[in-house]
């Protein structure tokens, strides 16, 4: 006991020593070996310019391009692969199993940690885009991020809203669970005023997400459907009984890009746009 | 040289010796050695005479992150891993004899679906640190859920069918709302199912110790009335004609091995497997069937399980495997060959 405790003694020394004549530098240093196990804050690193300081972000982290994509996974994170890129940050999803205990096991082995809360809505991404600025010493330049995501978001608001609600659906996956107008998916859709035909099926306990039945769809008959589940648009006009819905019938169907509706970064922006168009595009 | 000499003429006869003390140093060190492999290898390198350096306490260990890593990480996970093999596996073959059933296994009676339950409550529930809380609820869940079949069955164990049968009765009913939550709450899907097929990451001291004390205390008593547990193979007069009161005997056994079992599930989940190969590999090897040799499966189950653990953590590295997946891949197979063998033989 005492020999560990005589070495831990020496090492904060020498750390000690070694610190001493920068630290005024250190308060100031920007982390230089960043990981990130989240694919939006993979996009705010990059946007924000702080790519050069990513060392390695999880294997679903596809965009952008050239962003170092490794194994690591960022829903059971293995400490020990994390610490072998010798990070100095990891963003780190709250949502990660046992995410507190693997943020202490890092804190351990004196690697800062980013907790990532998923945000609720658009302010929480800007919040989100900005803490991400600070923590890699970007801070400026994720101001200018976020007033440029919010200068296009409010155009695309403005070319597509709807003078009257327009019944939408967005299909999260092909068993018709969907998001209603609490989710952040749900509050793209409704600041272009249209009407959401989740929020009614919603219950305290489906946290936003719930599930519908075909005939609660035909029911509602939305007039336009977004599929946020990459299905093909005819194999969904094809299934039983939904050529009468108003949104098939009209060929009102539009199959959003893969990942843009679940990542809460600077494509945020896509899909507003995207929203926009399907919606200019519609009779 | 002497005990040898005893064996071949057991062996002669077609029995072997009641406890074969070989079989338990080998496990034994096959528990050693598996141990030094899982905290030799990882993702990072470390240097194995350091590694020894270290854990004797001499100089020239390993320092700094490389010293957090063996300590903090490895370690723990290892000794987690060990405990709850050795738990899961003397607890299956406590099962085994008190309910006469060669395929019974810790999870019989609802402990498991009743700790699966628990946790997934934990989980739909809790806001924030979920994993905190997990632990104690899939262990009143589990512990609850054992009770509720000894309740239910009334006689306790004056049929061990009855028992076994509410058993399977209130798994399934803690199943059902388990099920029925888990689709109320869609989010819970993945935490519950990576939960479910048991998962060591990021044990720490914490966890080892507590769970080490329910674990020893549980495995103590259950080694210690090992001897009279051969008598529940027995008919119940003949065990009284031996002193042993039968009931009491079982009620004793399925209390420590429910302690062990609950504990071991909510320390890392489901993992399945572990109660039905290891004690049968145990007496397949000594070609025993008694209770007097749970020292040797408490060990061969730890030993297993460290083992599959290296696997759950290298195998796709710097993913994690299930260990549950594992235990199952590699038991499964491995049980019948020994099965088959023993057939033969």
């Amino acid at each position: 006991m005492q020999k560990r405790s005589s070495v831990v003694l020496i090492a904060i020394t020498a750390i000690g020593a070694a610190l001493t004549p920068s630290i005024s530098h250190a308060a100031t240093t920007s982390p230089r070996r960043i990981i990130s196990l989240s694919p939006s804050a993979t996009e705010d690193l990059f946007a924000i310019g702080a790519g050069k300081q990513v060392v390695a972000v999880d294997n679903l982290s596809n965009y952008p391009a050239n962003a170092p994509i490794t194994k690591l996974d960022a829903f059971t994170p293995n400490v020990e692969a994390i610490a072998k890129y010798k990070p100095d940050l990891v963003v780190l999803q709250s949502s990660a199993t046992k995410a507190v205990a693997v943020k202490a096991a890092l804190e351990k082995l004196k690697i800062k940690v980013f907790f990532e809360v998923t945000p609720s809505d658009i302010n929480g991404a800007y919040t989100e885009i900005q803490a991400l600025g600070t923590a890699t010493g970007k801070g400026v330049q994720a101001t200018k991020v976020i007033t440029a995501m919010k200068t296009a978001i409010a155009q695309a608001i403005t070319s597509g809203k709807r003078s009257n609600p327009t019944a939408i659906f967005h299909e999260v996956d092909s068993t018709l669970y969907s998001a209603t107008s609490k989710t952040f998916i749900g509050h793209v859709y409704s600041d272009f005023n249209t009407l959401n035909i989740a929020d009614a099926a919603d219950t305290a306990d489906s946290f936003g997400y719930p599930q519908l039945t075909n005939e609660y769809l035909l029911k509602a008959n939305p007039q336009v459907i977004f599929l946020g589940d990459e299905q093909k648009i005819s194999q969904v006009a094809s299934r039983a009984g939904w050529s009468r819905i108003e949104a098939v019938a009209k060929k009102q169907i539009f199959a959003l890009p893969a990942d843009i509706p679940s990542r809460w970064g600077p494509r945020l922006v896509d899909f507003y746009q995207f929203v926009a168009k399907s919606l200019m595009s519609i009779k | 040289m002497r005990g040898e000499k005893q064996e071949d003429s057991a062996q002669i006869q077609g029995i072997s010796p009641i406890w074969n003390w070989r079989t338990t140093f080998i496990c034994a060190a096959l528990l050693l050695l598996v141990g030094l492999l899982a905290i030799s290898f990882g993702p990072i390198h470390l240097h194995f005479g350091e590694i020894i350096k270290t854990l004797l306490g001499m100089h020239g260990g390993l320092s700094g992150q490389d010293r957090t890593v063996l300590i903090d990480l490895r370690l723990p996970r290892a000794l987690l891993a060990a405990l709850v093999g050795a738990a899961l596996a003397t607890s299956g073959a406590v099962y085994q004899s008190v309910f006469r059933n060669p395929l019974a296994d810790p999870y019989l009676l609802g402990a498991a679906s009743g700790a699966g339950l628990g946790a997934t409550i934990a989980i739909t529930n809790a806001h924030g640190d979920v994993y905190s809380l997990l632990p104690i609820f899939s262990f009143i869940g589990g512990t609850l859920a054992v009770l509720t079949s000894f309740f239910i069955s009334g006689k306790f164990f004056a049929e061990p069918q009855s028992l076994l049968l509410s058993g399977i009765a209130v798994g399934s009913f803690a199943t059902a709302i388990q099920t029925y939550l888990q689709q109320r709450h869609s989010s819970s899907l993945r935490p519950v199912y990576s939960w479910i097929l048991g998962e060591l990451t990021v044990a720490n001291w914490q966890i080892v110790t507590w769970s080490s004390i329910y674990i020893l205390l549980s495995l103590g008593v259950l080694i210690s009335i090992s001897k009279q547990l051969d008598g529940l193979m027995l008919s119940d007069e003949e065990s009284f004609s031996l002193g042993i009161n039968p009931n009491r005997l079982r009620m004793i056994a399925v209390a420590a091995a429910t302690l062990a079992t609950a504990t071991a599930v909510s320390a890392s989940g489901l993992i399945g497997f572990v109660g039905i190969v290891v004690p049968h590999l145990v007496r397949g090897i000594t070609h025993r069937v008694t209770n007097r040799n749970l020292l040797t499966v408490a060990l061969a189950g730890a030993a297993f399980l460290v083992l599959a653990d290296l696997g759950a953590r290298t195998l796709l590295s710097p993913a994690e495997l299930p260990i549950g997946v594992i235990t199952a891949f590699v038991g499964a197979p491995f049980f019948l060959v020994v099965l088959r063998r023993r057939r033969t033989v």
